[in-house]
């Protein structure tokens, strides 16, 4: 490690600690004097470059007209600043809600933004988490919502990090920003993947676990469209016709109830398992079939429907991850 | 971490285009004519391309455009350097800049140009006029700036404008702050200065025709205010420079003119003096006006070994400077050092023969010098004529007019005067300046360019130099009476000033309007652009003591006050935590819990209290999250009912 980067991660160690002790995560956040930063921007120091310029031109010429207005420029820099820190003060932040994703897609974030004290017109907030891209919302009125797509690349739960919210409101000379840390997490399922399941003789339970293995992908039916599924399967069709954004199921005819079994890929380890599960699971609950899941030490009653579905999937995305 | 791709909004745009307008029209009438169809013709252009119906310039059409712009300046000017054609450049360089904006920094720079460009003007013109269209520049401009960082919200295309304008206002407080206080510095180094052609005034030759054509003009050349009387207009003679140099024709400075002394020369100091502050219109040159004998007041102007004041640099804005006028002084009356002695006695070799043998002819028979003058008076008192239009002199100019035409404008006299004293054996020199000036009711004395005169002083032994000026005796009214009220009939007076409302001075409401234009004029120029000169007095009447650090504590102490305004509103709906009907019912909700034994965290979430409170309370549950999310929507939401039915839930809780 050169002297430069190891001083470089140094800092960054004792940036993230010093954030994490000024701006702790919070349920809602409310922003104020502890929480916004406040810099000349880029374009800000260029304007000072123009009033130096303009007191150099009046100095040298004996102008007290122009003196006066550079003395202009330099006092609306001031002022600025004042405007610029109003536009992200008693500004109300709270994660509404995080949408469940599958690993290696991005998950939507719905953000409500509020108003503490008298509603103003706030202008040009760029919204961003790390590795989502930003997204720029104005707030006329007392609230508004916005969204973001964080990406969610594994299994487990979402912590879409710190949130920072920065403005260049109103003239660009300032960057006014915020790292703030709004408690929230999502689920993210296990990426699905196509897998053999092998025909396990099992014998117990109601239903008779026959499989039918393979077999090319029937049109099962519409459902839907859940954020995070493929974009292969939406059914463009209807979205035209104005019925909503639907995707196509497909699965193998399978038509009884089984047991989605974690000894069912055997040889593969854990995360591969899973997936082959998780794409399992999707296939037959999209066929709409009763079914339930075996995973070491858990397992489910047998069931079908979006709500079985759903709890399903949270076990396979939380199998053995640490809270 | 990809940003969204930067478009300037239609908004921005405009007020971009407005700022170009309005920066750089102000400043057309100082640069070539053609710079207005360049500016045209960019903003047709930008306009177009925002409509999509024409392409943004190709590179090569781009450079032809900077190649043909920089050959039309050269045209114009014949080079590059000195002010018009640097501004002019950057004039041109703003118009093309309009033309490829295509990033958020073409955009910027575009900007950045306007404030330059709108500022600059002030170097052409400080008057109040000049100052209220700089001001509409920046507003302009900064609202291209706010309408570039802003969405278009509700299509409110004067959104920007609003907000700029309510940020300079905002910028007013603080700026006087720091016009009064910040220190100024001297020039740090040569800058190219405003064409001299563009300037009415005085130059440093005399040939005859200089003066008579500057009468043309009705420009104001200074305005003087007295610490005191106004002295009689007999002894208002305004000295600018001496020349000592004669051609033939032509006078110009000497060698001695050019040098100054450190100390100031030797005076005698006696009698009664005048002070008076002079605010002297941009000359382009660096010579100051003032009566005999003077004693400059203000930092930095120095007496050369004429009994002349001198700036430093050069006037190319207007300036003020005080002077105290020793009237009953003496020029050089010890005696006159030999090189100057020389220099006003040279003739040039065989220039005005006839003029040089009736001198000495003359000065033969005269017992003094004193009798000699008033013979050469006399003789311009019977035989001549003041006039506005004298007929052509040849090559011997003094001699045509003195035995020829006997008819000319005040420097015809002192061109002949002062010829005719050397001659004769006087030490002479020719004097240009101003003489007399309009007296406005407002106690100050506007001094114009048709007042402008030529006079001789002859040095006279155990006297020092001593003031004739011929014109007094051809024309007596000339020097009791302004040149307005003495040729008001004659058609060439002001022909260089169509418009001035001097022409209308006998009608009386015009006449009142001028005098009181003019008077707002000059408390301009003498409080706002003259201000460098009272404010080191100001300061040291504020601190008692001007040093670094009570400069500092003064800035900072009124630059806050300033600043306690915008301060106040930007900061007051957070400082104060106003609470709404909601925050109001919320907290009675807390406290209601608090006395059923759930106190809410400091820092706890309204969802993670309502949770914990639930369980603690699981017969309040329904009700506790209800309120919440009452309460939540209350912030979130856009309902205005919520609020109502939150103060409902509240106080049914509590029964």
């Amino acid at each position: 490690m050169t002297p430069l980067a190891w001083l470089r991660s140094r800092y960054q160690r004792w940036f993230h600690g010093w954030l994490a002790r000024r701006i702790p995560e919070e349920q809602e956040v409310v922003l104020n004097r502890r929480r916004i930063f406040i810099l000349p921007s880029r374009a800000g120091f260029a304007f000072l470059g123009v009033v130096a310029l303009l007191w150099l031109v009046a100095t040298n010429y004996q102008n007290n007209l122009v003196f006066a207005f550079a003395a202009l420029l330099a006092s609306m820099f001031v002022v600025a600043i004042f405007h610029s820190y109003a536009n992200l003060s008693g500004l109300r932040l709270r994660v509404e809600q995080v949408d469940p994703a599958f690993a290696g897609h991005r998950a939507r974030v719905v953000i409500a933004l509020g108003q503490q004290g008298r509603p103003r017109l706030r202008d040009e907030l760029t919204l961003s988490f790390p590795g989502a891209s930003p997204v720029v919302a104005t707030l006329p009125g007392a609230a508004a919502s916005t969204e973001l797509f964080v990406p969610a690349p594994r299994r487990g739960w979402l912590r879409p990090g710190r949130l920072t919210v920065e403005s260049h409101y109103p003239l660009g000379l300032f960057r006014v920003w915020t790292h703030v840390l709004p408690a929230c997490k999502g689920i993210v399922y296990p990426r699905p993947i196509r897998g053999e399941p092998l025909a396990l003789g099992d014998g117990g339970g109601e239903g008779e676990a026959r499989l039918v293995a393979g077999g090319s992908e029937d049109f099962i039916g519409l459902d839907k469209y859940r954020p995070g599924e493929s974009l292969n399967r939406v059914a463009w069709k209807h979205q035209a016709q104005g019925r909503g954004m639907l995707s196509k199921q497909f699965g193998e005819s399978i038509s009884r109830s089984l047991w989605l079994d974690w000894r069912a890929f055997p040889g593969l380890d854990r995360e591969a398992r899973l997936s082959r599960l998780c794409q399992w699971l999707l296939t037959v609950s999209a066929a709409d079939e009763v079914y339930g899941l075996r995973l070491p030490g858990v397992e489910t009653e047998l069931a079908r429907g979006p709500a079985h579905r759903d709890r399903l999937l949270a076990l396979l995305a939380l199998f053995e991850v640490a809270d | 971490m990809a940003t969204p791709p930067w478009q300037l909004s239609r908004h921005g745009t405009l007020w971009i285009l407005i700022g170009f307008a309005v920066a750089v029209a102000p400043l057309l009438r100082h640069l070539p004519p053609w710079l207005a169809a360049v500016g045209a013709i960019a903003m047709l252009w930008r306009i177009q391309i925002y409509r999509g119906r024409w392409g943004a310039p190709g590179r090569w059409l781009k450079l032809a455009l900077v190649a043909l712009g920089g050959a039309g300046l050269l045209l114009s000017f014949g080079g590059l350097a000195g002010l018009e054609p640097m501004v002019s450049l950057l004039v041109i360089a703003y118009a093309l800049k309009l033309l490829e904006m295509h990033g958020r920094r073409d955009a910027l720079v575009a900007i950045y140009l306007g404030f330059f460009v709108a500022v600059v003007q002030g170097l052409f013109d400080q008057g109040i006029t000049t100052a209220l269209q700089v001001l509409a520049g920046v507003v302009a401009v900064s609202a291209g700036l706010a309408g570039a960082n802003q969405r278009d919200l509700h299509g409110r295309p004067g959104r920007p404008l609003a907000s700029a304008a309510i940020l300079v206002a905002q910028a007013l407080p603080l700026m006087l702050v720091l016009f009064l206080l910040m220190p100024r510095l001297g020039p740090l180094w040569d800058v190219p200065t405003p064409g001299r052609s563009a300037i009415t005034g005085m130059g440093d030759t005399v040939a005859p025709g200089d003066i008579t054509r500057l009468s043309r003009s009705a420009g104001i050349a200074f305005r003087v205010r007295f610490e005191g009387e106004i002295p009689p207009r007999g002894q208002l003679y305004w000295r600018g420079l001496t020349l000592s140099q004669f051609d033939g024709r032509r006078w110009s400075r000497g060698p001695s003119g050019e040098t100054a002394r450190a100390s100031g020369p030797a005076q005698r100091r006696d009698g009664g003096f005048s002070d008076y502050s002079v605010t002297l219109e941009r000359t382009g040159t660096d010579w100051l006006y003032a009566l005999a004998v003077p004693e400059p007041l203000s930092r930095g102007v120095g007496v050369k070994s004429d009994y002349t004041l001198v700036n430093p640099a050069p006037v190319h804005a207007r300036m003020g400077y005080r002077a105290r006028a020793w009237h009953a002084g003496a020029m050089d009356a010890a005696g006159l050092a030999p090189g100057i002695r020389a220099e006003t006695m040279a003739l040039p070799a065989g220039s005005n023969p006839r003029t040089v043998a009736t001198a000495r002819a003359w000065a033969r028979e005269a017992p003094s010098p004193e009798a000699l003058i008033d013979r050469v008076l006399q003789l311009f008192n019977r035989q001549f004529v003041y006039t506005l239009e004298p007929a052509r002199l040849g090559r011997h100019g003094v001699d045509d007019f003195l035995w020829t035409t006997r008819e000319g404008f005040c420097e015809h006299f002192a061109s002949a005067f002062t010829l005719f004293m050397r001659a004769a054996g006087i030490p002479a020199r020719v004097v240009v300046g101003y003489q007399g000036g309009e007296a406005h009711p407002e106690g100050y004395l506007i001094v114009r360019h048709y007042d402008a005169h030529a006079w001789a002083e002859v040095w006279l032994d155990g006297r020092g130099w001593v003031r004739v000026d011929p014109t007094a005796a051809v024309a007596p009214e000339r020097i009791r009476m302004s040149l307005v009220d003495l040729f008001a009939a004659e058609d060439g007076l002001f022909a260089d000033s169509p418009l001035s409302l001097v022409r209308f001075r006998d009608v009386g409401w015009i006449n009142q309007l001028r005098l009181r234009m003019d008077a707002v004029e000059y408390a301009w120029g003498r409080w706002v652009l003259g201000y460098d000169d009272v404010q080191l007095d100001l300061l040291a009447r504020l601190l008692g003591r001007v040093d670094a650090g009570r400069m500092a504590l003064l800035l900072l102490a009124a630059g806050l006050l300033a600043l306690a305004p915008v301060l106040a509103i930007a900061l007051w709906p957070t400082r104060r935590h106003p609470r709404d009907g909601a925050d109001r019912a919320y907290l009675r909700f807390c406290t209601r819990m608090a006395s059923l034994g759930v106190a809410r965290r400091p820092g706890e979430g309204v969802r993670d209290f309502a949770e914990r409170a639930a369980r603690a309370r699981p017969e309040l549950a329904a009700s506790i999250r209800a309120i919440s999310l009452c309460y939540e929507k209350s912030r979130y939401g856009r309902g205005g009912d919520q609020v109502r039915q939150l103060r409902r839930r509240v106080a049914s809780l509590r029964g």
